[in-house]
């Protein structure tokens, strides 16, 4: 209008031309929904489409992790504050520092994972504290090494994709829980076994 | 580190160890709540989930991204906004995917770092941007009428480091990077088709009425003020966020 010519009423579309393309629109789009969009977003797949295109897997995998989500956050709520009473952290030092003087001997500890399934192992470890592990799986992993601290902050020291193992030194960053969460994204059930040896205590399965 | 001692320190030292380890087991099964894997939803938490080629989820989530991304749709209607032939239509959003295509992907295979706030902020500039070219502002204050052809390929540069940015965050595995990234910006381009479709059907309804014309003005306005909240809300977030 300002910058270029006015057309003249003949030359925009009809009215006819509009109605049916805003027909054809909503009948593409109650297609697109049925095939794409809800499998992706929902795994609802009502004439299997979906799965034929990946993306009810997208719809399940993405559902799986809200219900996680959801039951952390549940979690959370029903124990608000650990952090914050001073016996709690009292006691933690005395014990924790019991480990320090005595490092934990090399411990194992091992998980099975049913396909989609994930799972954590974590220690008890105070700022610094070094532990040299390896873990191996039985088929193929994705691995997150982490650490917990007691508000609930996570922070990753490493992560992959599709491994079978690893081997290296974890330093804890800060006082708390460090250690692996693994998730299998197979078809077949999967074995993690991990082997650690340094200063640490309670080696032990999360959840 | 200061050992609390309870009952003299000489005592400390007999906490046994079986005892100790109990204490232990009692304090972190209390504390379970904390222990809890952060979790990550939804699309990033599904990317960061998979590797290897997945195309077609690629393609859904870049088509995805471009049907949500308001601010990447608020610059296509103001580009569109004085467009009626099919012709002009198709070669300005030709030239808008051409940009945006170009450096979302250079930007993601060279992991190309740009905060995502500015990047955001200088989209919500281009839609201010279209909007005073729309009123004819330049011609008025500066007696210019930038090409705006090029402006809209330059533009869409812009806007395809916005989706770059946004992508990494996803991080996208190694491993098949370059199909799914294709396959993503044929998304991108299949979600900015629909968006533009529904968009035409709207603007085509408004311009056979009287309405349109009246109110050009207006809604140029308007667009330029949405332009001016993005703008205002990217800043803030990139002072703000840590």
């Amino acid at each position: 209008m300002y910058n270029s010519d006015m057309p003249t009423r003949a030359e925009l579309p009809s009215s006819r031309q509009l109605l049916r393309s805003t027909a054809i629109a909503v009948v593409a789009a109650a297609g697109l929904l049925v095939t794409v969009v809800l499998p992706a977003e929902y795994a609802v797949d009502p004439i299997g489409v979906g799965r034929f295109l990946g993306l009810t897997t997208m719809g399940e995998v993405k559902g799986q992790l809200a219900r996680e989500a959801e039951d952390d956050r549940r979690r959370d709520a029903q124990a608000p504050g650990r952090g914050s009473s001073v016996l709690p952290g009292l006691l933690k030092g005395l014990l924790i520092g019991e480990a320090r003087a005595e490092p934990a001997a090399a411990q194992e500890a091992s998980v099975t994972l049913a396909p989609g399934e994930g799972s954590e192992i974590k220690m008890a470890m105070k700022a610094g504290a070094k532990a040299d592990y390896r873990w191996t799986a039985s088929g193929s992993v994705n691995y997150d090494m982490h650490g917990t601290a007691p508000g609930g902050r996570e922070s990753s020291y490493k992560r992959g994709r599709e491994a079978t193992g690893d081997v290296g030194i974890l330093t804890a960053g800060y006082d708390g829980h460090h250690g692996w969460f693994w998730r299998n994204r197979g078809q077949e059930p999967v074995t993690v076994t991990v082997k650690v040896s340094g200063n640490f205590t309670d080696l032990k399965r999360m959840k | 580190m200061v050992r609390p001692c309870i009952r003299g320190c000489a005592s400390a030292a007999h906490v046994t160890l079986p005892r100790a380890l109990l204490l232990a087991a009692i304090l972190l099964a209390l504390c379970d709540a904390a222990l809890a894997h952060g979790v990550t939803e939804g699309d990033k938490g599904y990317i960061q989930e998979i590797s290897g080629i997945h195309l077609v989820p690629f393609v859904y989530l870049g088509a995805k991204h471009m049907v949500t991304g308001y601010d990447h749709l608020l610059f296509l209607a103001g580009v569109i906004f004085f467009l009626y032939s099919a012709k002009d239509i198709g070669l300005y959003v030709s030239l808008f995917a051409l940009g945006h295509s170009t450096t979302m992907l250079l930007g993601v295979y060279f992991g190309i770092g740009i905060n995502a706030y500015l990047i955001d902020a200088v989209i919500g500039l281009s839609v201010v941007y279209k909007a005073l070219d729309n009123l004819g502002a330049f011609q008025r204050w500066f007696g210019v009428q930038p090409n705006t052809k090029a402006a809209t390929l330059v533009f869409g540069l812009f806007h395809g480091f916005g989706l770059a940015t946004k992508i990494q965050d996803y991080d996208v595995a190694r491993d098949g990077l370059v199909p799914n990234l294709l396959a993503f910006n044929v998304g991108v381009e299949i979600g900015q088709l629909l968006a533009l479709g529904a968009i035409l059907i709207l603007m085509g309804f408004w311009r056979r009425s009287g309405g349109f014309f009246r109110h050009a003005y207006a809604a140029n306005v308007a667009m330029m003020s949405a332009g001016f909240v993005l703008v205002g809300m990217q800043i803030t977030g990139f002072f703000v966020a840590s």
